[in-house]
């Protein structure tokens, strides 16, 4: 599988990264198989955190098997000091390992956030604190809000080595500045900074509860995703062609093999087919940006 | 105002940032848009239809009124001085009109342009034989030529196009591709079959009915298809 530089980490990603999100829904057989199924396929970047049920616990028996073969990211939600120091600590014994190679600031969505982080007293003094003992080596940040707030963070936090955030056809057929993650893209490039797309398989928010109650919905992903061999395919190949880094998996484990083959066989898009993807699909819905309240 | 790709792709290399323009057959305005974005001093955006004239109308008011004149006019007979215009466009026109309107068209667009003038024409080549939508555009056109006594589409090959402007002068200068495959969705599909149905009404008899039970039916089994290309070629005019 074709590996990209993320930025100035220095480390070479896979142009898949396994969101690791996809271990909730398995029991732990299930979730070893899929790892090492992940780990044939030669992907080599991992994404999990602790608000994924218990992914953290059931990656920890492979990951600690593999630790050398996998680039671990794992991200925290708590903005101040205290609380994001102990969530760190927390990955670390759920996951059972000495450092995280990623750590990143969770679902950023308010600029208020982005004030408390960055004050004395906020989260990102336990970032670096952490990176000075060791037990980090890169911060990152991931947001599916507004571009404008991503591209502000990458102003205030020079230290920032990654940002994750969506990419996808529909959002790239709509001009309006809520969805210009095509700026943050740039901006990331400019700087150096590593770039994880996600959501580049959603088709759109799923039907209201009372058209499909939330049992019936085939998918684990909070949003309705593509789903046939053609469309993964032509998602992936649309993502890892805007200049993204890496592409990170969707939360369905059933996606997950999907994927692995796209990413096997990724080998560019044509810009003429990138268009054409995007004019299929610019009057879609798309799911993000949204404000999801955590 | 969201701007297509096609058209941000086909004016990417051309001079448009303090050119007066023109965007021959407005439609919903997304090349004025362009036109706009890449910093045209003014565009007039010609349509003889008013429907499409109000929507462009709507879609820059309060953004650029001040550089926009939307135009309601033929384009064998445009309300413009000659030498007057330094870049045209024509995105997705030319299909829509019947080879007996090219010569006056090419004409009247060659009138209007200044010297070293750029013209853009983005448009669809011909389908494949076996692509689902040939036979609604086939009904489309049958229904059209009975109900007015003219196709409603012809796909014209980028040369002829190309070669078209180059008797009035023009020079080539590139072509590229914007589409493939041209993703032609269930709402393009329920338009054109739309223009079938609308035709065939005005068609007397079991034919009108025939026609309006199989424009229903190809929306049905076609349901929406990616197939064909669409291009952009670009002339110049001698300075």
């Amino acid at each position: 599988m074709e590996t990209r530089s993320l930025g100035k980490t220095g480390h070479d990603s896979t142009v898949m990264t396994f969101g690791a999100i996809a271990l909730n829904w398995l029991e732990q057989d299930g979730a070893d198989q899929l790892v090492e199924l992940v780990l044939d396929h030669g992907v080599n970047h991992f994404d999990v955190a602790p608000t994924y049920g218990d992914a953290e616990l059931k990656l920890g028996p492979k990951l600690r098997q593999h630790r050398e073969e996998i680039f671990l990211g794992c991200k925290t939600q708590e903005r101040e000091y205290e609380e994001a120091k102990q969530t760190l600590e927390q990955s670390l014994t759920r996951l059972g390992v000495e450092h995280i190679d990623l750590y990143q600031i969770h679902g950023l969505e308010y600029e208020h956030e982005l004030d408390t982080i960055t004050d004395e007293g906020g989260a990102l003094e336990a970032f670096r604190e952490a990176k000075a003992e060791g037990l980090v080596d890169h911060i990152g940040l991931t947001s599916h809000g507004d571009p404008q707030l991503i591209l502000d963070a990458l102003d205030r936090i020079d230290d920032l080595a990654t940002v994750m955030f969506p990419l996808n056809p529909v959002v790239v057929g709509k001009d309006d500045d809520e969805y210009d993650y095509e700026a943050v893209l740039e901006r990331a490039a400019e700087l150096d900074v590593g770039t994880l797309g996600i959501k580049a398989f959603a088709k759109g928010p799923w039907p209201s509860t009372d058209e499909l109650p939330e049992r019936d919905r085939p998918y684990a992903n909070w949003y309705e995703p593509v789903d046939t061999p053609d469309e993964i395919q032509e998602r992936f190949d649309f993502a890892a062609s805007q200049g993204l880094t890496s592409v990170v998996s969707p939360g369905d484990p059933k996606l997950v093999a999907m994927v692995l083959d796209a990413a096997d066989r990724y080998d560019g898009m044509l810009e003429e087919v990138q268009r054409s993807l995007v004019e299929r699909l610019r009057h879609e819905q798309s799911p993000v940006p949204e404000q999801l309240h955590h | 105002m969201d701007v297509p790709e096609t058209v941000t792709a086909a004016l990417a290399d051309r001079p448009v940032a303090g050119r007066v323009c023109l965007e021959a057959g407005a439609g919903v305005g997304n090349t004025t848009a362009g036109l706009l974005e890449a910093g045209a001093s003014r565009v007039y955006a010609v349509t003889n239809d008013n429907e499409h004239a109000n929507l462009v109308r709507e879609r820059i008011d309060g953004t650029d009124t001040e550089r926009t004149a939307v135009l309601e006019a033929d384009l064998r007979t445009l309300p413009l001085a000659s030498d007057s215009v330094g870049l045209i466009t024509a995105h997705g026109l030319f299909n829509v009109l019947p080879p007996a309107s090219l010569e006056s068209i090419a004409v009247e667009l060659t009138r209007v342009a200044t010297p070293g003038c750029h013209l853009v024409v983005d448009d669809y080549a011909p389908l494949p034989a076996d692509a689902a939508v040939s036979e609604l555009f086939a009904l489309e056109n049958a229904a059209t030529e009975l109900a007015e006594g003219r196709p409603a589409l012809t796909f014209y090959p980028a040369a002829v196009l190309c070669r078209l402007f180059v008797g009035y002068g023009w020079e080539f200068d590139r072509e590229q591709t914007l589409l493939d495959p041209v993703p032609w969705t269930a709402g393009h599909v329920e338009a054109h079959a739309e223009v079938a149905r609308t035709a065939a009404s005005e068609v007397s008899g079991k034919l009108g009915e025939y026609l309006t039970a199989a424009a229903d039916r190809l929306t049905t089994e076609i349901g929406e298809e990616s197939v064909g290309r669409m291009y952009s070629v670009a002339l110049r005019l001698p300075v």
